[in-house]
């Protein structure tokens, strides 16, 4: 199975935030470090059939790339737009 | 636009996701590892060994050598490669049971001895794979399968201190920590300092890691995170225990 299948990217004001939903399974270890609480269970499901995560629309996320760090999975793909650009 | 996952360049790919439970510890102590093999850029010469246990998963997690064995028999497995062909990296790579209970005595020995391996370990309070039962590592009072009323000191002693031990029976130039997969840039400087020492040859490196184990800990995401930061860290003490004195 192609890892980045079903994979969504959500624009937030300083960086891009991407998810692997075929690599998470939804711990929820990445909503409880993120610093400024934007991250939330989504619609959509991970590898196991448990939610996966996205941010808030409008999100005060910060590009800190925490949740990146200490996901065990490495679902989360933080990209700041200073990068992307 | 496309994103690439932010995973270790030495990881295989093809093999995940890898095959621990949600939560687990071992992807983030894997993780740091990773991370660690990719800065050195040390993975053609890495010859990686997992043990019996949850830790037996990583079988197939990174694109290196690997090997599996049984009970604790990771250390003088690694130990006879690295005399074999001491050019390579060899890393022992177990868990708290693999460790300190059932193959203890390779580690005591592999230390006593300053074989220029590195061993990390993993350490997580509970045996993992066979379903929550009592480890040399329970914390005073933590319930399990087979502690139900919370571990009673006066029957069962405390819990092994595994670093604070190979600390005291290494000589000079071992370097030995332990990190906690709540601080990962830690752990895996932690880590590469043992890699590092393994490649200067000075002598026996260890790193235990303290990670989460939320299918047998029963916790949710919050409770885990501050079983790990608040209860575990008490007991056991994060920080390096002995550092190789630097070259002048």
């Amino acid at each position: 199975m192609d890892l980045k299948s079903n994979s969504y990217t959500i624009e937030g004001e300083k960086a891009y935030f991407t998810l692997f939903p075929t690599l998470c399974k939804g711990c929820g270890l990445c909503m409880e470090k993120c610093p400024v609480k934007v991250i939330e269970w989504s619609d959509k499901l991970g590898v196991y059939g448990t939610p996966a995560v996205q941010v808030k629309e409008d999100s005060k996320c910060t590009g800190c790339k925490i949740c990146e760090l200490v996901c065990p999975d490495c679902a989360i793909t933080i990209t700041p737009k200073r990068k992307a650009k | 636009m496309e994103f690439d996952i932010s995973m270790p360049k030495c990881w295989r790919r093809e093999t995940k996701g890898h095959k621990f439970c949600p939560g687990c510890g071992h992807g983030l102590v894997l993780k740091a590892l990773g991370l660690a093999i990719d800065e050195l850029q040390i993975q053609d010469r890495v010859v990686f060994g997992c043990d019996i246990g949850c830790s037996l998963l990583a079988y197939d997690f990174f694109n290196v050598d690997t090997m599996q064995t049984h009970h604790g028999r990771t250390t003088p497995v690694i130990t006879g490669i690295k005399r074999a062909r001491p050019d390579r990296i060899g890393i022992a790579y177990m868990g708290d049971g693999g460790g300190y209970a059932i193959g203890s005595q390779h580690l005591v020995n592999a230390a006593a001895r300053n074989e220029r391996i590195t061993a990390i370990l993993v350490n997580n309070t509970v045996y993992g794979m066979t379903g929550g039962q009592m480890a040399p590592t329970t914390l005073p009072g933590m319930k399990t399968e087979t502690s139900p009323y919370g571990r009673e000191i006066s029957q069962t002693g405390y819990p092994t201190q595994g670093p604070e031990m190979v600390a005291a029976i290494t000589r000079e130039g071992a370097y030995v920590a332990r990190g906690t997969v709540g601080k990962l840039s830690q752990l895996k400087n932690m880590i590469k300092k043992a890699l590092e020492t393994q490649i200067a040859g000075t002598g026996f490196s260890f790193v235990e890691a303290l990670s989460t184990c939320p299918t047998n800990w029963s916790t949710n995401a919050k409770d885990t995170w501050s079983f790990l930061e608040d209860e575990m860290t008490k007991y056991f003490k994060v920080g390096e225990l002995k550092v190789p004195a630097k070259e002048e």
